[in-house]
């Protein structure tokens, strides 16, 4: 038996998860009808499982007992006493299992899972000690569960995390509850020799299908990400689902590529002969002086006081534009005509209005105005929501880099 | 802001290369054209200013370059070298779309298969259909945020949220950058004009 397993855990070897789930789903149902499920074993016994599950990450509830303060990768070797074992348990289903294989806190978890750039996610599991006698295994499984769940905190943020958002996304799925009528079914985890394999492991009451494993594990990864866009995306923090977030993330990428796309039109009529020359100085000052404080930066000390009240003005401008102006558009037209006297202001306010309005037209009124706010808050922190009201001085001003 | 400073001045940099190749070609442009200019120019900046070339980068550039009349811009713009890298990395975009193209016909017959054996579904029919809208709701979401990152179209979900997050970061630099160059060339030409008005 472990013989067999062997070619077939070097063959499924790929690159994690992008491997074909074909060679994976076919070593574990090969594995699956070759050996019966088995319950918690005595202790003290080595026990490398040899069964590869489709690539997905434990769970909590599964991994609360495999994960250790020191993660370390072993070596897999075929428990000698495991091919004792299997005549044992018989070739049934049991009828109250759990879907477990063991639960003990001595066995190693190796979380490369949360690491790796390449979305490829690994976790190689190396236990070392089966569980304890059968008649007590379930509910000492259990209880175990429960206490190594504890523990578990201990464990990486980024998994427990992880887990806890699974655990969400998983309750919701309608896949489990349709796959209750396999469900009861332990399932073991194995050991990983390379580390590009995920073992995951049947949640209690979960099918072992390979196929809902997949979509787990699938899941889990998408959470895991969404996580990390959750800080990035102002306002994403009260929502939990995955169509609102990438709602929201939709929303964000629209509304900077439509920024873009406006300060290029913006600088294309405020600099005629695209000749940045001059710029290049007066960036160079801006990005090396620490504060970057507009009006400190390149202004000669005579113009200040004159680049202070432009200043005032234009960043509010500029602020304006930056924001839906559709109330603030005549206000603004008349600011920007008393302090800059020239013609180019007139077009380019229409311009900028025009590009403003049309998106907004797109955008759902609740969303705008929760962008309009988070760029507020966002982009301009020194402007504050009475800006329109009255120039503000141009020492207070400063525009954050 | 949190976003990094060097990778602003990187932006910058090579935003302000671009520029003024641009501006070296044509004399007069109009509004539009230089509007494109300047966005083009931002764009590849910021694709070519990245560290680890993603794969929006990689595409934002080979989409660039598919325009004859940028392909010039970029070029000059990303230097000699890197053109190796992007045919390497447009050609293995290729392969790439191609394989997960594959990969999506032999899933969808799997799961076709699949389905025939697969239990009755044995929830809540209520509950069903809601989380039938949820994966309808998601999938028409994710199909638009295909569409809105450059060189989407050839990613499963997964990469296709960490591209998303990339280029999140990376618009983020450029808007911030492109303000602050408009709002300085606006007070430089204001004091200009007040000059010539003195």
């Amino acid at each position: 038996m472990n013989p067999q397993f062997k070619p077939k855990l070097h063959s499924g070897s790929t690159t994690g998860c992008d491997t074909s789930l074909l060679e994976r789903q076919q070593a574990r149902t090969k594995w699956q009808q070759n050996h019966a499920f088995f319950n918690g074993d005595d202790d003290d016994h080595h026990h490398h499982l040899q069964n590869m599950f489709n690539s997905m990450p434990l769970t909590q509830q599964q991994f609360s007992g495999l994960i250790d303060d020191h993660p370390r990768l072993d070596e897999v070797k075929p428990d000698p006493g495991m091919q004792e074992r299997w005549p044992d348990f018989g070739g049934g289903v049991y009828g109250d299992q759990l879907g477990y294989g063991y639960m003990n806190q001595n066995t190693l978890v190796n979380q490369t899972f949360l690491q790796g750039n390449s979305g490829s996610v690994s976790v190689s599991v190396s236990p070392k000690k089966r569980k304890t006698d059968e008649g007590q295994s379930l509910q000492l499984v259990s209880e175990k569960e429960k206490r190594i769940k504890g523990c578990a905190e201990e464990g990486d943020s980024k998994i427990t995390h992880q887990y806890s958002n699974c655990d969400n996304k998983s309750s919701n799925n309608s896949k489990e509850a349709s796959t209750n009528t396999s469900s009861k079914e332990k399932s073991k985890v194995s050991e990983v020799q390379k580390p590009d394999y995920i073992h995951v492991r049947a949640r209690r009451g979960q099918a072992t299908d390979s196929h809902s494993l997949a979509e787990r594990v699938r899941r889990e990864k998408i959470s895991e990400r969404m996580k990390y866009l959750q800080d990035l995306v102002p306002g994403c923090n009260k929502i939990t689902g995955k169509a609102g977030m990438l709602d929201e993330i939709i929303n964000y990428v629209q509304s900077l590529q439509k920024q873009v796309e406006f300060l290029s039109m913006k600088l294309a009529t405020v600099n005629p002969e695209l000749d940045f020359n001059i710029d290049n100085v007066f960036m160079k000052e801006m990005f090396q002086s620490s504060t970057s404080e507009f009006p400190a930066l390149g202004c000669s000390p005579e113009t200040a006081n004159s680049a202070y009240f432009q200043l005032s003005s234009l960043e509010q401008a500029v602020s304006c534009c930056g924001l839906d102006m559709g109330m603030n558009s005549t206000e603004m037209a008349l600011r920007r005509s008393i302090s800059v006297p020239t013609s180019v202001p007139g077009t380019f306010m229409d311009s900028s209005c025009f590009n403003q309005i049309q998106p907004t037209a797109t955008w759902d009124a609740d969303l705008q105005n929760l962008y309009k706010m988070e760029f507020e808050q966002g982009t301009l922190i020194p402007f504050q929501s009475h800006q329109f009201t009255g120039l503000n001085e141009g020492s207070n001003l400063k525009m954050e880099m | 802001m949190h976003t990094s400073s060097p990778l602003k001045k990187e932006f910058l940099k090579k935003w302000m290369e671009g520029l003024q190749i641009c501006c070296s070609s044509k004399k007069q442009m109009n509004v539009l054209e230089r509007k494109k200019k300047i966005k083009l120019s931002a764009d590849i900046a910021m694709a070519s200013a990245k560290k680890t070339p993603t794969s929006w980068s990689n595409a934002l550039i080979s989409y660039a370059r598919r325009n004859e009349e940028y392909m010039i811009l970029t070029d000059q713009l990303l230097g000699p070298e890197s053109q190796f890298n992007l045919q390497k990395s447009t050609d293995r975009m290729i392969g790439f779309h191609k394989r997960v193209q594959c990969k999506k016909i032999l899933k969808r017959r799997n799961t076709y298969s699949a389905g025939k054996r697969t239990k009755k579904k044995t929830g809540h029919p209520r509950l069903i259909s809601a989380t039938l809208i949820a994966k309808r709701l998601v999938k028409k979401r994710t199909k638009v945020l295909k569409r809105l990152v450059p060189g989407g179209e050839s990613m499963d979900e997964f990469s296709l949220i960490k591209e998303a997050l990339d280029y999140i970061l990376s618009l983020k630099v450029q808007v911030d950058v492109m303000r602050s160059v408009v709002t300085a060339t606006e007070i430089l030409s204001n004091e200009k004009s007040l000059k010539s008005v003195e």
